[in-house]
């Protein structure tokens, strides 16, 4: 730390003073003009208080929400690898039918603004699969039955858990079309001799996918597809307009119960910043230790 | 004339049956929609599902996280009457009529007043309450200001959108600027940074806003404006619901319950340690 403070040339010290002064500036204008009550005291009770009654800590609303936007962002992601390679390969394929189908599908998501594509889908696809399915009552009965405690690690309270899959799969449906992309690229990536290697010792095109080329695709698209994981929890937020319970959604509630705006919506920038600036290092970390 | 005696008993049958089909199938339609109606669903489901928007004080989270407020106590006494179990279901204010329609939950309670034009897409209960707007100004802004001073073209008012408020406040200041917000603290921030001249709101809050920032704000007019009121909405085609939830409301009305709810959550300061201030 010492020796790289020393490296430091005197016009680095300038443009961190004016960078510092320019912030303190706004800070000072800010502190004039905006009519405001701070309550930031009242702030760590909405992450973790201790309940008055039950006497136990417990995970309150913005908690809640940063543990659902967790959730939501694993299962959709893991919904995406699965659409998005089936999308990638589709995109690879000879049949220029299954080509067009998913080139269309691609298209179509990357040309419409996210929020719209979240509402398409939430209404014409993910609520009929849902009410298809039964989703919801199948969620209640285990909502009242006793064994809902493992469900309930797992999904939150079960009897939002509809709401938590159309998130899911609105989220995993958007992202699949970028993932699909990032798989096509790593399939194209794989040099031809590679193929023509597969198919001259005898391997249908399904073993040639499966034990030559995805292999070694995959291998590649692992750090943009850690990139994608990473945009995808940023994306989550756009599925509170949906009225999923995750931490946008929770913190628009908190501001509504208590005009606590500023201090609230801060709070949720920086969940939001540790974990994709966390993930951002661990991922980092790993591609360095794999080279 | 054995022909004849077949061909009338044949006509005499088929009429007799006719008259008895008739009456027959009128019932199996009466039948169908009471069937098809919300309530059955819900007495078969066990549980009712009310959908709303948190709206201080109708419904919010109080300390511990736990939804409380006026609604809440609506949908909770309801669903007891009917002997099933409650679920509300937190829904963003843009999307909660939508959101009725397709089916996610039973009926929206969420202080939502019938206008003519939300009825074009939902039914409404009769109203279960009356609330007031008043206005809620800067005061330094709009020192000396009259009624008619607000509808100028240099007023600017914000409001959160699709709420009534913000149809009031066009309506009756229309040479007014309006900023619309998607929630209702921010419309009260724009107000605090001098960027607005006014809000309104149905009480207590802006008087409870007013006596948070005495020096900025003021309730400048002592009077409710367009005092509307809130119904349940539910989907069209179901007159089953609606003369449930009607007579249940008017049952409330009547021993005065509503209104001891109403004046509990939008006259009193009981519940004010429950959520900070």
């Amino acid at each position: 730390m010492l020796n790289r403070l020393k490296k430091l040339h005197w016009l680095d010290w300038l443009v961190l003073a004016v960078v510092l002064s320019f912030f303190g500036y706004i800070w000072w204008k800010i502190e004039g003009t905006l009519n405001y009550n701070w309550r930031w005291h009242l702030i760590p009770n909405y992450i973790l208080r201790f309940h008055t009654e039950r006497e136990e800590w417990f995970a309150n609303v913005l908690l809640q929400g940063l543990i659902a936007t967790i959730r939501i962002s694993i299962y959709a992601s893991i919904l995406a690898v699965i659409l998005g390679t089936i999308l990638g390969i589709a995109r690879c394929a000879k049949n220029l039918t299954i080509r067009m189908l998913a080139r269309t599908y691609l298209e179509f998501l990357r040309n419409i603004p996210p929020v719209v594509v979240i509402f398409i889908f939430f209404f014409f696809l993910s609520q009929q699969l849902i009410t298809a399915l039964n989703i919801e009552s199948w969620a209640r009965e285990i909502a009242r039955s006793d064994n809902r405690a493992v469900w309930e690690f797992f999904f939150g309270d079960m009897r939002r858990f509809p709401s938590l899959i159309s998130g899911v799969i609105v989220l995993a449906l958007f992202e699949s079309a970028f993932v699909g992309e990032i798989v096509r690229a790593g399939i194209q990536s794989i040099p031809k001799g590679q193929r023509e290697a597969a198919r001259s010792i005898g391997m249908s095109r399904y073993q040639e996918m499966r034990y030559v080329v995805l292999p070694q695709a995959m291998h590649k698209v692992v750090p943009p597809m850690a990139n994608q994981f990473i945009t995808l929890i940023k994306d989550s937020a756009i599925i509170s307009l949906i009225s999923v319970q995750e931490l946008t959604f929770k913190t628009v509630e908190l501001v509504a119960s208590t005009r606590l705006i500023f201090e609230a919506w801060i709070t949720t920038a920086a969940f939001y910043f540790v974990i994709c600036f966390g993930l951002s290092m661990l991922f980092r970390r790993l591609e360095n230790r794999k080279t | 004339m054995n022909i004849t005696r077949r061909f009338l008993g044949a006509a005499l049958g088929a009429t007799l049956a006719a008259t008895a089909a008739l009456p027959a199938f009128a019932q199996s339609t009466a039948q169908d929609i009471a069937s098809a109606s919300v309530i059955e669903a819900i007495k078969e489901r066990g549980v009712i599902k009310i959908g709303l928007s948190l709206f201080k004080p109708w419904s919010m989270r109080d300390l511990n996280g736990e939804l409380i407020g006026f609604e809440l106590d609506v949908g909770r006494q309801l669903a007891e009457d009917m002997g099933v179990e409650v679920e509300f279901v937190p829904t963003s204010w843009d999307g909660i009529i939508p959101a009725l329609v397709s089916g996610n939950f039973d009926t929206i309670i969420s202080g939502m007043t019938v206008t003519p034009q939300r009825n074009l897409t939902v039914n409404f209960t009769i109203p279960y309450a009356y609330s007031g707007m008043t206005i809620l100004a800067n005061t330094a802004m709009t020192e000396g200001f009259t009624l008619e001073d607000y509808n100028s073209p240099d007023v600017t008012f914000a409001a959160r959108r699709g709420a009534t408020p913000a149809t009031v406040i066009a309506d009756m200041f229309p040479e007014a600027q309006l900023l619309l917000f998607d929630e209702d603290g921010a419309a009260t921030q724009e107000v605090l940074n001098g960027n607005a001249h006014a809000t309104m709101a149905s009480e207590p809050t802006p008087s409870s806003e007013a006596r948070r920032y005495p020096d900025v704000l003021n309730v400048p007019f002592n009077q409710a404006f367009q005092a509307g009121g809130e119904g349940f909405a539910v989907r069209k085609g179901d007159p089953d619901a609606l003369a449930y939830f009607n007579s249940w409301i008017t049952a409330k009305t009547n021993t005065g319950w509503l209104k001891a709810r109403h004046d509990y959550w939008f006259r009193g300061n009981d519940w004010a340690d429950q959520v900070p201030e």
